[in-house]
This record gives structure tokens, sequence and C-alpha cells, in this order.
């Protein structure tokens, strides 16, 4: 498909990155991207709150600051009460004030299945914008949240999931990757990129092709919810990962002794994951312990940029 | 052979069809037929961690799993949890590197002595080590010895994760299960008492 084309396009459909990007001038570049899904707790209010931070989440990936939204909502409005639909939209309204943007509209449709999300306009500096496609050698990876909620939320359904555990996973889904954009803006940062439908290889995989280099992880160091394990073990695995490990096969070759599940998890799907972060090798123990003291506990320094060209992803037991 | 035909059902609905036959009936051999790859992979991850060897079969457009009971005695260890009964849990949560405030040396020793004394008390379920703490696990020191010594005598050893990460112990730590701050509450909770080193 020929897609029109304009100079002042900074990032396009073509480049395969968390959002676009749009030159205004010199110092002024805005940043757009829309997300919505289905339902994926029972909580409308969480849910709500859940996909504002995972629509917000691309502008944090990208190094800007969240400004305008919109609503995007389908209601059976026929089968279910509008409070529900209130619900939604007070828990979308709170993520927003707490992002420091402002709802300047939305449109709604009546369809079978209920579906809300939002369209996000951000600002970034062009000399600040970070995309997926400057790995540098030596670079460090930082994850700034664990990893499973794909797992977590097919175990729901199957009603094996232990309750504090989906509390845990709805917190984490809820959370803002404000903090963690804040923090990482006083760093040499050279990409990054949120963890969402891809799963950590996936969006890992669009940061190795963009850079044209490859990256050794440590699967031991990688944040991963607690009690992930005998979910996982037992099959309690989205269609999503493995569609995400067919097309990752290629690219991604682990060692014989990572474990399956966590080669599973690593596939995973996540909602409002968050953000995998290259930062330059000196700085990164800097970084991480800035994450931890401003209360994202669960970052983790997880592998290393490689030179080779060979564009793939090599993951080991440990560093 | 017990036969389930999970074809139209997506996941995790397989996984459950398998799991309510194998927990109802406990058949020896058990063949499961699905009609996309995600629920063979599952269904083949669920019946492993049942015990059973796995064989998939592939016919146009659909799967069949096939589960083989490996040795019985391999069953009854996984059904077997540590037995516990109703004896008291202690739980030692140890959230610094020396014991006690005042001199450093003096402190290090008192904390080595005090972990090397700690098999004296009965009971002594789980010690869990959080800030400073950590490093008990990870220095070049003796605690590593009288930790691990405790571990093999049966003693559960939690290590806080985030702790480790932010003094980049991540690669030193020689002994223990690294942790997270749900495991840490919910231990506190479970323990009958807590004796806590600050």
């Amino acid at each position: 498909m020929e897609l029109p084309t304009d100079p002042n396009l900074l990032v396009g459909l073509e480049k395969a990155d968390d959002a676009g990007v749009y030159l205004i001038h010199e110092e002024l570049a805005i940043i757009q991207t829309v997300d919505f899904f289905t339902p994926i707790v029972d909580d409308p209010f969480y849910f709500g709150q859940i996909a504002a931070a995972n629509a917000l989440s691309d502008i944090y990936a990208m190094g800007g600051v969240p400004k305008t939204a919109m609503n995007l909502v389908a209601f059976p409005i026929n089968q279910m009460d509008i409070s529900i639909l209130k619900e939604i939209l007070r828990g979308g309204i709170e993520k927003l004030k707490e992002a420091g943007a402002v709802l300047v509209g939305g449109h709604s449709i009546e369809d079978r299945e209920l579906k809300y999300g939002l369209a996000v306009t951000g600002f970034v500096h062009p000399k600040r914008l970070l995309t997926k496609r400057n790995l540098q050698p030596e670079d460090l990876l930082i994850l700034t949240k664990p990893l499973g909620t794909g797992i977590v939320t097919t175990a729901v359904k199957a009603q094996l999931a232990d309750e504090r555990l989906v509390r845990q996973v709805q917190e984490s889904m809820a959370e803002l990757n404000k903090k963690a954009a804040e923090v990482m803006a006083a760093f040499d940062i050279h990409a990054c990129t949120d963890i969402t439908g891809f799963g950590l290889l996936g969006h890992l995989g669009e940061m190795v092709e963009g850079s044209g280099k490859s990256v050794e992880l440590w699967a031991g160091a990688i944040p991963v919810f607690d009690g992930i394990e005998p979910m996982a073990s037992m099959g309690l695995i989205p269609q999503g990962a493995y569609r995400n490990r067919d097309f990752r096969k290629e690219m991604v070759v682990f060692e014989g002794s990572v474990p399956l599940w966590l080669q599973d998890v690593m596939f995973d799907p996540q909602t409002s994951g968050g953000l995998l972060i290259a930062v330059a090798k000196d700085q990164a123990q800097a970084l991480l312990s800035k994450l931890i003291q401003g209360g994202i506990t669960y970052s983790r320094l997880i592998g290393k940029v490689l030179e080779d060209p060979s564009q793939r992803i090599y993951v080991k037991t440990k560093q | 052979m017990v036969e389930i035909d999970c074809k139209g059902l997506a996941c995790p609905g397989p996984v459950l069809k398998a799991k309510e036959v194998v927990e109802s009936q406990k058949p020896p051999s058990i063949r499961v037929i699905v009609d996309n790859p995600a629920a063979k992979e599952n269904v083949s991850r669920f019946l492993g961690t049942q015990g059973y060897d796995i064989c998939v079969e592939t016919k146009e457009g659909s799967f069949c799993v096939i589960g083989t009971k490996k040795g019985e005695d391999i069953q009854e260890t996984l059904i077997q949890e540590r037995p516990r009964g109703a004896t008291r849990k202690i739980l030692v949560f140890i959230t610094s590197r020396t014991l006690g405030h005042g001199d450093e040396k003096l402190g290090s020793a008192l904390m080595l002595n005090f972990l090397k004394t700690l098999k004296e008390l009965p009971n002594l379920w789980r010690i869990i080590l959080l800030n400073e703490g950590v490093k008990l696990a990870s220095d070049e020191g003796e605690a590593v010895g009288v930790l691990r010594d405790l571990e093999q005598s049966g003693v559960s050893i939690l290590v806080c994760g985030t702790c480790l990460s932010y003094y980049n112990l991540i690669e030193q730590k020689k002994v223990g299960e690294t942790t997270n701050m749900l495991d840490v509450v919910t231990s506190l909770g479970v323990a009958d008492s807590v004796i806590n080193i600050t």
C-alpha cells in the first residue's frame, strides 16, 4: 500500500514504532497513538484505568508527555446497564488526571461487545524523541514491570487464579509508565518501547530489527509476577503467546536450560506492560536505583545489547 | 483409554476439560482432541505436569494429544506437599547486615553468631532478608555458608529481589530464593510469630 508522505512525519507506519510522530517546529513534535480493547478485568472502574494507562503508555515510551485524549467507546446499550459505562469512563478520566492530560472529546457506537480505549496526543522535543531503532552495543536493558498479565487473565477465565495475584496484576496494569518515564529523562537513554501485545520478545524483536544489533537476555533476572510458574506450566497460556513465539522463532535462541514456562512468559502478550529501556552501560545501575527509589520496585536489569548484526535474541539463564 | 473432544473450544477451555477428567477419573491414558495449535500446546503442558508422557498426532485441521501415565510414584510425590501439620511457624525477619547498632565489626560478628545459633530455635520456618540484610546472602563472608546449612535443613530463605537489584547483587546472591513484597507480606501474616532483626 502506498502511503502519503510528508517531510515532517518523523515516525510513520512503516517504522513499526510505538506511535506516530509529526514535527510541528524545531522544538516541538506531536506523538499520536490509539488503543482500545475488550474488558480484561471484571471491575469496570479498573478496566477504564487499565485501558487508559495502556493507551497513554506509548507516549511515555517515546519520551513524550501526554496532553490531550479522546474516548473510543463501543457499548451494548440494550444489554448492559449504562452505569457500567460511567464507571469505565470514570476510571479512564482518573488516569488522564494523573497523567496531566485533558479529555477533549470522543466517539461512541453501539456494539454487541463492549470495547473501550483512547486516542492520545503527546508533546515531545524532537531531540528527546525515543524510538526503538537506536540500540547501541553494550547498552544495558531495564524492564520496569513484571511479566505475566496474559497468563493471569487466562487463569481468571479458568477460575484458577489466586485472588491476591489478580489484584496485584490489576494494579500493575493500571499503573502509568509516567514515573518511569520521568526518571529515565535524566539519563542517557538510547532506545525505549513499552511491552504490550507482542510480549517481551516480540517488542524486543522490533528493537533488534530496527537497530540492526543483537541482544543477550538473562532469563533468571526478568521480573515475573509471583505465582505465574504453576499457571504457565499447566498450560494456561493465551493463544497470542504462541502466535508471538511462532512469529519470532527464527530470531530467538534459547539456551537449553531456560525452562519452558519462562520461555512462554517471555512471549506472553501484556496489557499495559512496563517500559523496556536501553541505557548507556555506565548509567544503568544509577538509573535502576532511581527507578526503585521512585517506587518502581520491580525494575530489573535483564540483558545487554551486542554488536552482532545478525539480529538475534540470545536468551541465557543468567548473566 | 479415555477420550475427550475439545474441538471448537478456545483456551483455556480444553485444559479445563482435561483437568476435570484427569482429576475425577485419573485415567492411565488419555486422548484429547483439539482443533487449534494453542490448545494443542496448552493441553500437552497440562498433561505433562500431571505425570503423563505426551505424544501428538496431527490430522487435517485437528490435533490429538495422547498422554500415557509414567510410573505411579511420580504422581504421589506431586500430591504430597511438605507436611507441616500443626507445628508453629517462626519467621525471622532480618533487615540489617549487623546485629544491633554500635561498632560495625562487633555487629557483624554478632550477626554471624546469631545465624549460627538459629538452628537451635525449634520450629524455625523461614528467614527473610531485606534491605541491607540481603548482603548476608551475597557477601564473601561466612554467613552464606550458615544460611546454606539452614536451607539444607529445611528452613526456607527468601531474599528481597528489589533489594538485590538496588545493591547490584543479583548475580552475587549465593543462597535462598529471590522474593517480592507480596511474598514478604504473606509470610508475615502466615507466621505464628515473627522475630524482627533491624
